[in-house]
């Protein structure tokens, strides 16, 4: 056995080991994710922001190794400017999400990524693709994501409507986060809420001592 | 019955933990022992029980906390219980003192490891007898330590600096708490399988005394917390 086996056999990789969110409303969509990335068992990062940037209203929720999702968000977010550049609309979300879908395919057997892919455009409005390790895509109207996910489906299946106003679905997303972070030692900390509309992105802190659910 | 040597010989060896407890923190102070512990039980990543009193009072001025797999810990406790009972059989009036509860657990720990199924425990005894404070630290080895501050699991790694600065083995019951309410601040923020509410426990010359659960008040609204949003790091 050499170094690097002895080396890498000892440090975990630090993953988003996560509760993420999104939910499609009548006007637009609300995101949540928690804010603890944790490396083993240790709290690497316990404010991190999980809702990163790819384009004004594209935005993706990264769970999984936390160097891999990192990379690949950087290069859609670079693709994704240089194609809004030319087209000089909006991009459509399906193409970023088309674009994480070819990373997350081709290099399948590297990576430790799933993804999940929400915005809204001009064509189809508000719209969340999922996409989980393999490489598939799924459009969906509500998706949860990351290791807090698997503590909530029963809540999210019995609470998700249809078509339901901002103020039930920044609730229910509040809830359900709150719920996984209960439950899941590995997400935790502050609850970072973003809404999407199509004239608008609002960000929003929810303290510690504010989150539903302790 | 007919023995089948195939059966006798196989023989379960736990060596990794099911369900399991947080750090525990305990510090000597002027008069006595303190001792804290959360009240989370984590089934591996799941923080599955998230109210359990994991303090045991062994004897009148003895207690016993314990990190690791939470059922070795009530074996442990029921163990343990049983000293003081078959200490009446001698009808002297003489009752284990502390260090005696410290040391049976450091032999029963270190035979467990010779057959290499450990207890799969980092246990914490503290206590007070004729006059003096006794503080023990026995680990899943069966090494057994004395000292004026013991941590188990995380805490000794991130602990150790605040109590070094924060404490002194001559400082009141309130100060000792309160350097091991800041300890579980730091735990909560740092290990995933930390939880906020806590219990504390101290042993004086009046015996064992054992307080409610608590929660820890942590800081999570720094501006940098809150204007840290990647969409103004649009070159990441």
């Amino acid at each position: 056995m050499n170094y690097t086996d002895i080396l890498a056999s000892k440090f975990e990789p630090e993953t988003t080991g996560t509760t993420i969110m999104a939910v499609i409303y009548d006007g637009g969509l609300i995101i949540g994710a928690d804010s603890r990335t944790s490396s083993g068992q240790f709290v690497a990062d316990r404010c991190a922001d999980k809702i990163d940037y790819i384009h004004d209203r594209i935005f993706c929720l990264r769970s999984g190794s936390a160097a891999d999702t990192q990379i690949i968000a950087k290069h859609v977010r670079y693709y994704v400017d240089a194609h809004a550049q030319e087209l000089g609309r909006l991009p459509a979300v399906a193409t970023a999400a088309n674009l994480f879908r070819n990373f997350l395919y081709e290099y399948k057997d590297s990576l430790s990524a799933a993804i999940i892919v929400a915005g809204w455009d001009p064509y189809k409005g508000p719209q969340i693709f999922t996409l989980p390790l393999g490489g598939s895509v799924i459009e969906q109207k509500w998706s949860i994501g990351g290791s807090g996910s698997t503590f909530i489906w029963g809540f999210c299946d019995s609470n998700y409507k249809d078509n339901m106003t901002f103020q039930e679905a920044r609730a229910f997303v509040l809830h359900a986060v709150a719920h996984a972070m209960f439950r899941d030692g590995s997400s935790g900390g502050i609850i970072r809420l973003l809404n999407v509309t199509k004239d608008k992105i609002e960000r929003e802190f929810i303290d510690y001592k504010d989150v539903p659910v302790k | 019955m007919i023995f089948n040597p195939e059966f006798s010989a196989q023989q379960q060896h736990t060596t990794s933990p099911i369900v399991t407890g947080g750090s525990v923190i305990a510090l000597a102070y002027k008069g006595g022992v303190v001792v804290g512990v959360d009240t989370l039980c984590s089934y591996g990543s799941m923080a599955d029980f998230k109210n359990v009193e994991k303090i045991a009072q062994v004897s009148k001025n003895t207690i016993y906390v314990s990190s690791g797999e939470f059922s070795d810990f009530q074996q442990v406790v029921r163990e343990l219980a049983k000293i003081d009972r078959s200490a009446l059989q001698y009808d002297d009036g003489v009752h284990p003192s502390p260090r005696d509860y410290g040391n049976y657990l450091a032999r029963l720990s270190y035979k467990r490891r010779c057959k290499i199924n450990p207890l799969y425990l980092q246990n914490v005894i503290a206590g007070f007898h004729n006059g003096e404070r006794y503080l023990g630290l026995v680990d899943i080895y069966g090494t057994y330590l004395e000292s004026n501050f013991v941590t188990t699991g995380f805490a000794s790694y991130f602990c150790k600096a605040i109590i070094s600065n924060y404490w002194n083995d001559n400082c009141t019951l309130d100060q000792a708490k309160q350097v091991i309410r800041e300890c579980f601040k730091v735990l909560f923020c740092r290990d995933c399988r930390a939880h906020d509410v806590i219990q504390l426990a101290y042993v004086d010359e009046q015996g064992a005394h054992l307080e409610q659960p608590e929660r820890v008040e942590t800081k999570w609204d720094f501006s940098g917390f809150k204007n840290r949003a990647n969409e103004k790091l649009h070159t990441q």
